[in-house]
């Protein structure tokens, strides 16, 4: 309708620019025909103006319509929307927003962020935002689960609203993962039945063989015996397979963390490299474990689940190091974090794959070639593991020189 | 005379492979395959170990182990759990129910299964 009727206007209409260039023209013009009068200049001029004003009208209804449309999408978006002004006020919630939080606009629009938080609904939210890395100033984008109540699990991604290079806010989504979340939680399920069901028949298998191996149902022949060892062994390797799923899963069931008792971090990883004596002697590996010179601050933590994560990382480097390499373990202890460390000169990890290193089921191809077996679960469950105690897993690695792993877990002050 | 030794379980290929591994270490062996028929044995027969299974139809080895505690002479029966699966919830629950040892099934041959009641009763 609009841009039908601007082009019926056109003949008419004249733009500031013309109009000055055609009074200039009529000026020459008028310079032999002193009969033109200043009745129709003026008449031009009025024209010029009510042209302008319209103009301007029209691009004000363009601007509300187009503040309008914004306005409706932001109402109508499928994903939650707040927004904080600068001084960290509540500016705007559309309707799904209210609706996940069980909040009404009008009790909290332009309150502080602050007030907010004392609302319990806003409570776990306000919490979240709280606990961002730079404090309460955010500068870059964020996301976080929050479980908000019975089945509704919300993604929330906070990103600054930077307009010239000023900070004018922060944008709050809150995006709704619960179907994903209910998928995830049935695959795990479907994963840890069938690996408890997986054992049951390969616990068969093992007391059978091994009967069978050890004589107790009458002599076998040399050939029996080489075959049925094979079989052993390949059953066991089954065994560890399903074990490595089933952790796995117990991790992502959150049953993870058990009675959490304070330990020395030190004394878990020494009982651990224990049971690599037989192999670092096999591969004549060079092994040195630096025992801190005083005991480090205890730590709290599944001494279980922290034994699977440090034996999952000596494997590693002991593993993927070539016989007569170097795997060093050392400890630090900087401001009340411990830090363990294992530096290995085995085969590193491909700059190019090192961004999926912690993924499930992930291998680097180099690691494929040399060692055919494994599961790809190691580091995914020891990263697991490490964040459920409140740390953090690290890495710096080059393909060909060797790759050293950190973790940091916090000291019970 | 030769211990008697009860054994739990449901399924029947271990059950076979147990009692022929315990037989041959001399030991008397009793078999039920379910936590209910177990109970009823043991009364009958107050036997000197029980090997005892946790997932089993009709009662479970926890169930199990709460009865033997509410009956003064199944109380002090040794208890070793012979597992497909081992928790550290479920290990703990075991101990504190009284159980003397844990095994999973997966983690074990059937000969560390014999040191273990050897450990417990003896020959």
């Amino acid at each position: 309708m609009n841009s039908g009727k601007r082009k019926n206007n056109k003949k008419e209409r004249v733009t500031p620019k013309e109009f000055s260039e055609k009074k200039l023209n009529f000026t020459k013009i008028t310079e032999g025909k002193k009969e033109r009068t200043e009745e129709e200049e003026l008449k031009q001029a009025r024209n010029a103006l009510l042209n302008i004003l319209e103009d301007t009208e029209e691009a004000r209804k363009i601007a509300v319509e187009e503040r309008n449309k914004t306005l409706t999408i932001i109402q109508n978006f499928a994903d939650g929307i707040l927004v904080f002004d600068e001084k960290n006020n509540l500016e705007l919630i559309n309707p799904l927003a209210e609706e996940f939080l069980g909040v009404k606009k009008e009790e909290i629009i332009q309150k502080n962020i602050s007030e907010l938080s004392e609302t319990p609904k806003f409570k776990h939210l306000i919490k979240l935002l709280d606990s961002f890395p730079e404090g309460k100033a955010i500068k870059s984008i964020f996301r976080e689960e929050l479980p908000l109540r019975e089945n509704l699990f919300l993604e929330i991604t906070t990103l600054p609203l930077i307009m010239e290079s000023n900070l004018k806010g922060t944008l709050t989504i809150l995006h709704n993962v619960t179907r994903e979340k209910n998928i995830e939680k049935m695959k795990t399920e479907f994963v840890s039945i069938s690996a408890h069901q997986l054992r049951t028949p390969l616990s068969a298998v093992k007391w059978t063989i091994r009967m069978i191996l050890d004589g107790d149902v009458g002599e076998i022949s040399n050939e029996q015996r080489d075959l049925l060892q094979k079989t052993y062994l390949s059953n066991e390797r089954m065994i560890n397979l399903i074990n490595d799923l089933l952790n796995v899963t117990r991790i992502e069931e959150g049953k993870l963390l058990y009675e959490p008792k304070l330990a020395q971090l030190e004394d878990i990883v020494w009982s651990v490299a224990g049971n690599f004596k037989q192999e670092i002697k096999r591969k004549k590996i060079d092994f040195k474990f630096k025992k801190p010179s005083q005991a480090l601050p205890k730590v709290k933590v599944d001494q279980e689940k922290i034994k699977l994560a440090v034996e999952n990382l000596i494997d590693n480097a002991i593993r993927y190091t070539f016989p007569k390499g170097k795997v060093e373990i050392s400890f630090r202890c900087p401001d009340k974090v411990i830090e363990f460390k294992v530096k290995d000169s085995g085969v590193g990890i491909p700059k190019d794959k090192q961004e999926r290193i912690f993924t499930k089921f992930f291998r680097g191809p180099n690691v494929i070639r040399m060692e055919t077996e494994g599961t790809g679960l190691g580091l995914y469950t020891t990263k697991n593991i490490i964040e459920a105690h409140k740390g953090k897993i690290w890495f710096e690695s080059e393909e060909g020189k060797g790759t050293t792993f950190y973790f940091a877990l916090p000291t019970e002050e | 005379m030769a211990k008697k030794i009860l054994l739990i379980e449901d399924e029947e290929i271990m059950l076979n492979l147990l009692q022929r591994k315990l037989t041959q270490e001399n030991y008397e062996v009793l078999i039920a395959r379910d936590g209910q028929e177990g109970l009823e044995v043991m009364e009958k027969e107050l036997p000197d170990l029980v090997l005892l299974d946790i997932i089993m139809p009709k009662k479970g080895g926890f169930e199990v182990m709460e009865e033997m505690g509410k009956i003064p002479k199944l109380k002090n029966i040794p208890v070793i759990i012979v597992s497909n699966s081992g928790q550290p919830v479920e290990l703990d629950r075991a101990r504190k129910l009284g159980a003397k040892d844990w095994l999973i099934k997966t983690e074990f041959d059937p000969q560390e299964v014999i040191d273990k009641v050897v450990k417990q009763i003896g020959k």
